[in-house]
C-alpha cells in the first residue's frame, strides 16, 4: 500500500534525526576528542553518564506522557538516598534499608500525587513546591545542610554492591539501569496502564468520558515517577557511602531535556521510552567528549544546549513536513 | 458533469480542477466551485468527500496540489489565513477548537484587540462593551465577555465563533456546519442572520448535511463526492431527495430502518431524579430492545439528565437502578461498570481523542478486554477492523490518527469504543449530528441493531423527525421537567414541536 509506505518513510525521517544526531556527535569526538575510544572511556560513559540519568529520564517520561512533569525527581532521589542512610546507621540490614530507602522516595511521589491528583495543582507548580519544600525539610533534617557521612569501617560490604559491584562482569548501575528501561518500556507501552497514560496525556477529558478514574491514573503515575527516581538515590549513596542534602537535583534539567529530545523519535512526537534513553545517550557522549576535549564546564552546557534545540529542531521540522505533505 | 451556473465575470470565488493529497489518500480529485457573488452556495457531500478540505485550501489552511483558486478574478498561489482574512473572507469551522481557558471577550477580539487611543493598552472595557452588543443585536444573547470558552455550551460556541468572524466585516462568510451544534431555536436565528447579511451583500458558502437547510437557505448547491463535484444545481430545479441521491450515487432507501422489537426486562429505572435548578421529578424506566428518545431546549433539562446518569453530575434527589439494583454513579467508571455507555455531544473534546489512533480510541474503554498483563494488540486491532467495517468508518487505516479523520467518521469511532465495550445501556447525545445521509442511516440501522440485540438506548436529539423516526418513546423536556410523553409511531413531529417550545403552557395559561 502506497500510503503504508510512505508513514513508513516519515517515521523513518523522525527516528533518523536522533540516531543520525547520536553517530554524529560519536564520530566527532572519536576523531577529535583523545581516549573517547578507549574501551575504559565508553565504559565510563555508560556507568557515570548513562546508567543514573537513564533512569531518572525513564521516570520523567512517565511524568511527561501523562501530560505533566515532574521537577521534583531530585528530591525523591534525596528523600530515598537519607532514608537509606539512616537505616543502616540505624543498624537496620541492608535489604531492609534499600526498600526503607525506595519508600522514602515513593513517600514524595505520595504529596505530589495528593496536590495534583487530589487537590487538582499543575503538575508543574505542585512538584515545584514539593522541590522547595523538600529541600527546606532536608536542611532542617541535617542541620542547615550537612552531609551525612558512613563511616568507612562501618559499612558492611552489602552497602557498596548497588554502587560498585557487578554481576557476570557488568556493573550493577548498568544492569539495574537496564532492567528499569526494559521495564518501563514495557509498562509505557505495551500495558493498559501505559496506554491510559498515554492518552491521559493527550486528551484527559475523553479518557474520564471513558470510564476511566483520572485521578487514580495520575497519582499512580507520579508514585512511579518518584519510586523510580528513588533507586538511583540508592545507587548514589551506595557508590559515594554519603548523602548530600538537595544533591539530587542535579540530574533534574537533563532528564527533561533526554525526555523532550526522545519525543522526536516517535512519528507522533509521544514521549517514548526507548527515545528517551537515546536522548541519555546523546547527552552523556556529548559531555563526556566535551570533557575529554578540554573544554571548560560552562562550554560544555553550551554545547548540550545547542544539541537540544537541534535535535528538536529537526524533529518537529520533520514532523511538520510529514503533517504538510 | 451539469454546470448550470454560467462561469459569469460576478464570480467572486473561483476553484479550478484542484486537487489535494494527504499521504497517498485523494481528499480532494479535481473539484471546481464557483460562487457568485451575493448568493447564498451550499456544498454537500458525504463524510469525507472533501468538503472541509476544500474550504481550508480558501482558508489557507492547506495548500493545493493541483488546479487553482481564483478571488475576484485574481488567482492566489499562496494562499494563507492571513491573506484570506485581508481579502475579506471569513470562516466559521466545523473543528476549530477555541482556547478554552480565554473569555468571550478575548475570543472574539483575538488578533484585532482594540487599544487604548494612543497607547498599547487593550481596550478591555470597549472590548466587553462591544462583545456584549454583537452578540445581543445577533443573537439577542446575554453572554458576559468575561465568561470562560471552557463554561459555554457547544451551540455558545457556535455563537461566539459566528459574532468573532461578523466583527471582521466579511465579503465572503463560509459556513462549515454551523447548525451541527445548534437546537432548532438557534438553528432559526442562524437562517434569519443568513438571510439577512445575504440581503447586506454579503457572499456566503454554506456546507451542512442538513438537505431541508439547504434547500430552505440556499440559491445554488454544489453536490461534491469523492473529492469531485458532481452536480451545481440552482435550488428551484432540485429538492432534498434528489441531492441526497446525487450525494451518494443512488437512492437513498428507508432514511428510519426501525426494527419491531418487544421490549424484555428492565435495565434502567429512573424515579424522582432532580438536581437543584437544572430539573426536577424526572421519571422513566428504559427496558431491554427499547429506544427512548429525550428532546428539549438547551436549559431544558434533557441533556443534564443524561450527564447525571453517566456520573458527570450528582443528582440532589431521586434513586437509579440499573437492572433492579440502586445504583449511585459518582463518576463515570462507575457508569460503565454498571455497562452504561455515553457517547458525548461534543464529541472532538469528549467523544474521540484526536490524537490517538483509531485504534487506541476504540479500544480505550475496553482495555480490559485485551490485556493480560500486557495488551494483547493482535486482539486489538482484530476488534478495531472488525468494527471499522461493520460500521463503514472512512480511515486510511486504523493506525491514522482520529485527527485526520472527517467529522461523521469520527463520531462512528466514538460509537465504536463502546461497542468495543459491549455496553447495554447507551446515552447517545445528539449522535448524528454533522453525520451525512448515508451514515446517519447507518448509525439509525446500528440503533435498530443494538436494540434487538438487548440493549437499551437512550437517544438525546434536536432533530424531533429524527427522533420519532428512530425511537419507540419521546420524552418531552422543558423548564427542567418531563411535561409529555409521545409514542413516536403515533406522534407528527409538529406535535413535539409544541411541547419543545413550551408553546403549550402559553395556552394553558392563557385557557
Ligand atoms: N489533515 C489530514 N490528514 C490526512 N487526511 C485528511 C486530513 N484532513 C482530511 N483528510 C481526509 O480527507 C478526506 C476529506 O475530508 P474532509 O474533512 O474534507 O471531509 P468532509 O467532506 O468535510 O466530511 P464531513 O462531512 O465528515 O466533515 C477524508 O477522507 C479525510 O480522512
Ligand atoms: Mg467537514
Amino acid at each position: 500500500m502506497a500510503t503504508a509506505s510512505l508513514s513508513a518513510f516519515t517515521r523513518g525521517i523522525g527516528r533518523y534525526a536522533l540516531v543520525a544526531a547520536l553517530a554524529a556527535v560519536f564520530a566527532t569526538f572519536a576523531a577529535l576528542a583523545p581516549g573517547f575510544l578507549s574501551g575504559a572511556n565508553l565504559v565510563s560513559v555508560l556507568v557515570n553518564n548513562f546508567a543514573l540519568l537513564a533512569i531518572v529520564a525513564v521516570a520523567m517520561t512517565f511524568a511527561v506522557s501523562a501530560g505533566g512533569i515532574d521537577l521534583s525527581v531530585g528530591t525523591a532521589i534525596d528523600f530515598a538516598s537519607f532514608a537509606f542512610v539512616s537505616l543502616v546507621l540505624a543498624g537496620q540490614p541492608i535489604p531492609l534499608a534499600a526498600l526503607g530507602g525506595l519508600a522514602g522516595g515513593a513517600l514524595v511521589g505520595l504529596f505530589n500525587a495528593v496536590l495534583i491528583a487530589g487537590i487538582g495543582i499543575s503538575p508543574f507548580l505542585a512538584t515545584l513546591g514539593t522541590l522547595f519544600v523538600g529541600r527546606s525539610v532536608q536542611q532542617l533534617l541535617t542541620n542547615g545542610g550537612n552531609p551525612v557521612y558512613l563511616p568507612p569501617a562501618g559499612v558492611p560490604e552489602a552497602f557498596r554492591f548497588l554502587g560498585h559491584g557487578s554481576v557476570a562482569g557488568l556493573p550493577v548501575p548498568l544492569l539495574v539501569a537496564a532492567l528499569v528501561i526494559a521495564g518501563a518500556w514495557l509498562v509505557l507501552s505495551r500495558t493498559r496502564f501505559g496506554r491510559v497514560v498515554l492518552a491521559t496525556g493527550i486528551q484527559a477529558s475523553v479518557v474520564r468520558y471513558s470510564g476511566i478514574r483520572l485521578s487514580r491514573v495520575t497519582a499512580a503515575t507520579y508514585v512511579l515517577v518518584s519510586a523510580i527516581a528513588a533507586i538511583v538515590g540508592l545507587i548514589l549513596t551506595s557508590t559515594v557511602t554519603v548523602y548530600i542534602p538537595s544533591s539530587g537535583n542535579a540530574f533534574l534539567l537533563n532528564a527533561i531535556g533526554a525526555t523532550f529530545i526522545g519525543t522526536t523519535f516517535d512519528p507522533h512526537g509521544r514521549p517514548n521510552v526507548p527515545g528517551t534513553v537515546l536522548g541519555v545517550l546523546l547527552l552523556g557522549i556529548v559531555a563526556n567528549g566535551l570533557l575529554l576535549s578540554g573544554l571548560n564546564f560552562y562550554w560544555q552546557q553550551v554545547g548540550t544546549g545547542l544539541l537540544i534545540f537541534s535535535v528538536l529542531a529537526i524533529g518537529f521540522a520533520n514532523r511538520k513536513a510529514a503533517a504538510r505533505a | 458533469m451539469v454546470d448550470a451556473v454560467e462561469n459569469g465575470g460576478d464570480a467572486i470565488l473561483h476553484f479550478d480542477g484542484v486537487v489535494k493529497r494527504f499521504g497517498g489518500a485523494a481528499a480532494l480529485s479535481g473539484a471546481s466551485l464557483t460562487v457568485r457573488r451575493g448568493t447564498v452556495h451550499g456544498l454537500v457531500g458525504q463524510n469525507g468527500a472533501g468538503k472541509s478540505t476544500l474550504i481550508k485550501l480558501l482558508a489557507g489552511l492547506h495548500r493545493a496540489d493541483e488546479g487553482t483558486i481564483e478571488i475576484d478574478g485574481k488567482a492566489y498561489e499562496r494562499l494563507t489565513p492571513h491573506l484570506a482574512e485581508a481579502l475579506g473572507i471569513h470562516f466559521i469551522h466545523q473543528d476549530r477548537l477555541l482556547v478554552p481557558t480565554f473569555t468571550v471577550g478575548e475570543t472574539l477580539f483575538l488578533g484585532r484587540e482594540p487599544r487604548i487611543a494612543g497607547t498599547p493598552f487593550l481596550d478591555r472595557a470597549a472590548m466587553r462593551r462591544k462583545a456584549a452588543e454583537m452578540l445581543d443585536r445577533y443573537f439577542g444573547l446575554q453572554l458576559p465577555a468575561s465568561a470562560l470558552i471552557a463554561d459555554l455550551s457547544a451551540a455558545e460556541k457556535q455563537i461566539v465563533q459566528i459574532t468573532r468572524a461578523l466583527i471582521a466585516n466579511p465579503k465572503v462568510l463560509v459556513f462549515d456546519e454551523p447548525t451541527a451544534a445548534l437546537v432548532r431555536r438557534e438553528a432559526d436565528l442562524l437562517f434569519r442572520l443568513i438571510r439577512r447579511l445575504s440581503e447586506e451583500g454579503i457572499t456566503i458558502l454554506y456546507i451542512s448535511h442538513y438537505l431541508g437547510e439547504i434547500v430552505d437557505l440556499c440559491d445554488t448547491v454544489t453536490v461534491l463526492r469523492n473529492g469531485r463535484d458532481v452536480a451545481t444545481l440552482p435550488i428551484t430545479e432540485t429538492s432534498a431527495a434528489k441531492i441526497g441521491a446525487l450525494m451518494v450515487n443512488r437512492a437513498i432507501g428507508e432514511l428510519y430502518p426501525k426494527p419491531q422489537v418487544t421490549p424484555g426486562e428492565t435495565l434502567l429505572q429512573v424515579e424522582n431524579l432532580a438536581l437543584t435548578d437544572r430539573y426536577d421529578e424526572v421519571s422513566f424506566t428504559l427496558r431491554r430492545g427499547e429506544v427512548l428518545g429525550f428532546t428539549g431546549l438547551v436549559g431544558s433539562g434533557a441533556k443534564e439528565v443524561v450527564r447525571t446518569l453517566f456520573g458527570l453530575d450528582r443528582p440532589t434527589g431521586g434513586t437509579v437502578s440499573v437492572k433492579g439494583e440502586a445504583v449511585f454513579a459518582t463518576d463515570p467508571a462507575k457508569a460503565t461498570a454498571k455497562r452504561l455507555a455515553l457517547v458525548p455531544e461534543d464529541r472532538r473534546r469528549d467523544g474521540v481523542a484526536l490524537d490517538l489512533a483509531v485504534t487506541e480510541n476504540t479500544t480505550l474503554a475496553s482495555l480490559g478486554r485485551f490485556s493480560r498483563g500486557l495488551i494483547d494488540r493482535g486482539a486489538e486491532r482484530r476488534q478495531t477492523e472488525d468494527l471499522v467495517k461493520r460500521l463503514q468508518i472512512k480511515t486510511d487505516g486504523i493506525d491514522a490518527l482520529v485527527r485526520t479523520l472527517s467529522g461523521g467518521n469520527q463520531q462512528k469511532v466514538a460509537i465504536a469504543k463502546w461497542l468495543s465495550r459491549q455496553s447495554e445501556i447507551y446515552l447517545l447525545d445528539e449522535p448524528t449530528v454533522g453525520v451525512d445521509i448515508a451514515a446517519k442511516v447507518e448509525i439509525y440501522r446500528l440503533i435498530g441493531e443494538l436494540a434487538e440485540r438487548g440493549a437499551g438506548i437512550l437517544v438525546l436529539s434536536s432533530d424531533i423527525e429524527e427522533l420519532l423516526g428512530i425511537t419507540d418513546r419521546v420524552l418531552v423536556f422543558f423548564r427542567g421537567r418531563v411535561t409529555r410523553e409521545f409514542i413516536s409511531s403515533e406522534t407528527s413531529p409538529d406535535q413535539v414541536l409544541t411541547d419543545v417550545t413550551g408553546a403549550h403552557e402559553t395556552l394553558r395559561h392563557a385557557g
